[in-house]
């Protein structure tokens, strides 16, 4: 069943979300190749230390460890979430595949920031056999400045 | 000191080991069924679990950010995931640089698997490197 495209405009959140040090390190270890528990595993030798290092990152030009750029998903994906479990959207999550991915990072996150996540649903369209739904979703930190965009393109495979 | 050239490229390699999709929905709060069981994976018509495309977008922006120097540096990303990947694929990621102007830089990336498919494609990168080069 399709979506219908008047759910165009529907908006989920705000989510709230406070950033932790040691989620951010385990962010990077799980793209590093590493495991995200640090006791198991370790950090690989070539990650950079304003990821991690609390003494190096403190003296650098950021003065914290800040997060990996994509670390963002955490909590900007959760308004897509909500969105692909919305009842009312009706979303078949076996056929659904993302489509697409953009982000802008205008601010760098540090452990104790505070964001706030909504998400609109921007089109929902047909490409082909595919159904095309896509959600924008804006991040705000507790400065009130727009920390993070992002477009998220669900593909709802026909 | 530092600089960064028009043409220039850069690479990183990854392996997409049986656990990746595991640890990676830890990390990122991404516990998508068809990234932890393999089973929905194959109903779902994917030969089982696949890794989560945001993990394989999260690579090509280290890639980046990799050649920056600085993490901090990265300012904008574009991707469209052209191919599930699956538990034991490798990926490489080669990026160029396709603009440089002082303030901005500007790069495409490929993200090809172990038999050259190509897993993500229009992939567009932006960063703002710092001046006196990565910190």
């Amino acid at each position: 069943m399709a979506v219908d495209p008047s759910f165009v405009g529907r908006r989920w959140g705000p989510f709230r979300y406070t950033v932790g040090l040691e989620k951010l390190r385990e962010y990077v270890a799980a793209i590093s190749g590493g495991a995200p528990n640090l006791g198991l595993a370790g950090l690989p030798d070539d990650v950079h230390p304003v990821l991690h290092d609390e003494a190096v990152a403190a003296v650098g030009a950021y003065r914290s460890v800040i997060g990996f750029p994509t670390f963002a998903v955490t909590f900007a994906m959760a308004p897509f979430g909500a969105a692909m479990l919305d009842p009312a959207l009706g979303v078949d999550l076996l056929r659904l595949v993302h489509g697409e991915q953009d982000f802008e990072f205008l601010e760098v996150l540090r452990p104790g920031d505070v964001l706030t996540t909504h998400g609109d649903l921007v089109d929902v369209s047909r490409r082909g056999r595919h159904e095309v739904l896509a959600v924008r979703t804006e991040s705000i930190n507790q400065n009130g400045r727009m920390a993070v965009r992002g477009l998220f393109t669900a593909i709802i495979r026909g | 000191m530092p600089s960064y050239t028009l043409g220039e490229t850069f690479e990183l390699v990854r392996e997409v080991d049986r656990y990746r999709p595991i640890y990676y929905a830890g990390a990122s709060g991404d516990f998508n069924p068809i990234h932890i069981d393999p089973e929905v994976g194959r109903l779902a018509g994917l030969g089982g679990s696949i890794l989560q495309g945001l993990c394989t977008l999260a690579w090509a922006v280290d890639c980046f950010a990799r050649y920056l120097g600085d993490p901090g540096a990265v300012t904008k990303v574009h991707a469209r995931f052209s191919r599930p990947v699956a538990l034991e694929d490798t990926l490489t990621f080669k990026g160029v640089v396709t603009e440089v102007d002082g303030q901005r830089l500007k790069a495409s990336l490929s993200a090809e698997n172990q038999r050259g498919e190509a897993v993500l494609k229009d992939v567009a990168l932006e960063g703002r490197p710092p001046p006196g080069g990565p910190r």
